[in-house]
């Protein structure tokens, strides 16, 4: 996978080249929208991260101009800029996903491989999700777990569902709340843990093996 | 008191304002006063002009009908004589007073003109024979040896005839009017004089009194905000309504620099407890061996670093709401249901604290809101019951419609706010002494109902205590209703939301 990276300053261009890398992807770093574009329209980057504030073009200026010269991958947003409407603007001008600063690059990582995974089709809908001995159908909203039936909410199965299809990979918070509630809220307490919690004791309560894990500071992954 | 009265006095507001009233008020009574001096002495030479001319009349009626014999000369004079002495004044002892009458008749060429009045009448009859005169029209006849002019009346006694003159110098009525005057005069100084002293003394006293509210000003530019205006109390008038609202005005920016202190103060102690831990953190884990120790130390440092950048950006989200730099995207919206989804989120972190959430929002209110706000705003509301309503508490919320607003309720039995607190409840970094929170939940709640056109109160329930949070927003008028109303708000959300659609179209395998 070989991502671009657009960012101005280079103590973050740094660490996310470090840390794109690291997780093993192939990583182009550039400063200027010029630069950026030169690269991008050969069209060899599977996604793209781009700040907004560039020295030479608004980023949202380029992200227009690389999809009129059809450039399709997709673009995670980086941006100082706090206002909500911008963040739409983001969105409505081809961004596929946003940050604000500060972020931390676990929550980069997260969504970008949620951007890719997107971004790879021709599957067809999933009906029944599977993860080790944990079982979920989509259809009937019914877990098992080593077949035996998990008594969930329609919240906790959401929830589920969600950590499943995002199996091996680590969510944030932030997403957790963005995609099972539909809220972009930045709560202070820990309501989240707790719905983590209550779902755990459910799934791994009677397993050997549990599946749920907390990543500290950084989130929560799904993973035999 | 003038002597104190310096230069500078001189430049005084009070001066010049008492120096501008006292020439009007100078140039307006000396008016008044010329105006009654002139209808008096008006009056009195009406009075002498129609003596003479009656006088005159009478003397003609007795000259015409008086046979011109031997005895005619004598009659004439006697009855002239009559006449003069009905207007004789002595002057009370003032010699310049006494009035003079004098009757002149020109006869036929061949009798001897009569005369009567002072002995000394050469003058008088060179000044006569002078004179033009119609007849019966009195005029003012000055006459060589006497200090005041005569008041000279002609009649004709007909062709042939010759010709009645009737003279009166009236001094008395002129001392009086010199007398008049001169008191008017002296009157009209000494009510300018003294209408200028209680203009001075009193703009002055006034104008001092501006002068306290200046100074404590000016004490107050040099950063001590203890500084107030005093005697703010005795006469209620414009100053001292002044004074008292600039006292206002004081306390609360005095009352607002404190809290803004103390909330810079909270502000660095917030930031300085978590940058000191993770600076802690990071040379421990720099410096173990113990590698799980290390990542421990680590992940803890990054947790207080979240809890930084959470200060400062929730800090900027509420300034740019507090700005009024929010640009709303309001749909109608029910807003039953976005507290049902909020308390979907909160339910379990309730119980967990063992607190009771009731939720009274069974009917549908329509307010046309950006959800997003909303949500953000019903969220601070619980994490706020969540943080400080206490273990076991019971927590309401409450959402009713009530004359065409919206009112969320969100009430708690807990300990209640802090009474140093609720006037400061909505303030940015305002928190209790024992709060672990930043101080910012509240005030980006009435920022956002303020962006809404509502409003956010807050008290304490005492009985039976507890704390309430009310936020008014206006309510849609019915009507507005979303056309499925059982149709979540979320599907009716336009495209390009902040909320990216969530495609999950891959199959997900161990």
């Amino acid at each position: 996978m070989r991502l671009l990276v657009v960012e101005d300053d280079h103590t973050i261009r740094n660490f996310l080249t470090i840390a794109l890398t690291e997780a093993g992807f192939r990583v182009d770093a550039c400063a200027k929208a010029g630069e950026a574009e030169e690269l991008a329209v050969e069209g060899v980057h599977d996604a793209m991260v781009i700040d907004l504030t560039l020295p030479d073009m608004d980023g949202l200026d380029l992200i227009h101009r690389l999809r009129a010269q059809g450039v399709g991958a997709p673009v995670l947003i980086l941006s100082a800029r706090r206002s909500v409407d911008e963040r739409v603007l983001g969105l409505e001008r081809g961004g596929d996903d946003y940050l604000t600063k500060p972020f931390a690059v676990a929550e980069v990582l997260a969504r970008l491989r949620a951007l890719l995974r997107r971004s790879t089709p021709n599957q067809p809908e999933a009906t029944r999700l599977r993860v080790a001995d944990l079982e979920l159908d989509l259809i009937r909203r019914e877990a098992h777990r080593g077949g035996n039936e998990l008594q969930l909410t329609q919240q906790e199965f959401s929830l589920l569902e969600y950590l499943c299809r995002n199996a091996g990979r680590v969510v944030t918070r932030a997403m957790v709340l963005d995609h099972v509630w539909k809220m972009r809220i930045d709560p202070s307490t820990n309501i989240v843990d707790v719905h983590i919690h209550r779902l755990r004791n459910k799934v791994d309560r009677d397993a050997q093996r549990p599946l749920i894990r907390t990543m500290r500071g950084v989130g929560y992954v799904l993973k035999d | 008191m003038f002597s104190r009265i310096s230069g500078s006095f001189y430049r005084t507001a009070a001066w010049r304002l008492a120096l501008r009233s006292t020439i009007v008020f100078a140039a307006s009574s000396a008016l008044v006063f010329l105006l009654m001096y002139g209808l008096v002495a008006r009056t009195v030479r009406d009075r002498s002009d129609s003596w003479l001319v009656g006088e005159s009349e009478t003397l003609k009626q007795v000259a015409l009908t008086t046979p011109r014999d031997a005895l005619y000369g004598r009659i004439l004079g006697e009855v002239a004589e009559l006449a003069t002495q009905e207007f004789a004044y002595a002057g009370h002892g003032d010699p310049s007073a006494t009035n003079t009458v004098f009757f002149f008749e020109t006869g036929e060429s061949a009798e001897p003109p009569l005369w009567v009045g002072p002995s000394r009448n050469q003058p008088i009859l060179d000044s006569i024979g002078r004179l033009k005169i119609s007849q019966r029209s009195p005029v003012f006849m000055a006459v060589e040896g006497w200090r005041l002019p005569f008041r000279v009346v002609a009649v004709d006694l007909g062709p042939g005839m010759g010709r009645i003159y009737l003279g009166l110098q009236d001094s008395s009525s002129r001392t009086m009017l010199t007398r008049l005057l001169f008191w008017f005069l002296l009157g009209w100084i000494c009510m300018v004089a003294f209408g200028f002293l209680i203009a001075v003394l009193g703009l002055r006293s006034t104008l001092k009194r501006i002068d306290a509210i200046t100074g404590a000003a000016a004490s107050i530019g040099t950063g001590d905000l203890s500084s107030r205006v005093t005697s703010a109390s005795k006469p209620n008038d414009e100053i001292t309504r002044l004074s008292r609202t600039f006292n206002t005005m004081l306390d609360r920016i005095s009352a607002s620099v404190n809290q803004l202190r103390t909330l810079s103060d909270s502000v660095a102690h917030d930031m300085k407890s978590p940058i000191t831990s993770v600076r802690g953190d990071l040379e421990a884990a720099l410096s173990t061996e113990d590698q799980y120790l290390s990542r421990e130390l680590m992940a803890r440092a990054i947790e207080n670093l979240d809890r930084l950048s959470d200060i400062v950006t929730t800090s900027l989200d509420v300034a740019e709401a507090e700005a009024g730099a929010l640009r709303l995207r309001p749909e109608p919206s029910d807003l039953a249901d976005l507290i049902r989804r909020v308390i979907d989120l909160y339910a379990p972190a309730f119980s967990e604290r063992r607190q009771t959430l009731i939720t009274i929002a069974d009917k549908p209110v329509q307010a046309m809101v950006d959800q997003r706000f909303i949500v953000r705003l019903l969220s601070n509301l619980l994490e706020n019951e969540l943080r400080y309503a206490g273990e076991g508490a019971q927590v309401a919320i409450c959402l009713f419609e009530k004359d065409g607003n919206a009112q969320i309720k969100v009430k708690d039995d807990g300990p209640g706010f802090p009474p140093e607190l609720l006037d400061y409840a909505f303030q940015r970094f305002a928190k209790g002494d024992k709060s672990e929170g930043h101080g910012l939940g509240l005030a980006f709640v009435r920022a956002v109902a303020f962006a809404h056109g509502g409003r956010a109160s807050v008290r304490n329930l005492d009985p039976p205590g507890g704390a309430e949070i009310v936020v008014e927003l206006p309510a849609l008028e019915r009507g507005h209703e979303p056309a499925s109303p059982a149709q979540s708000p979320l599907a009716n959300r336009s495209h390009g939301t902040s909320i990216p659609a969530d495609k999950n179209d891959a199959i997900v395998t161990s």
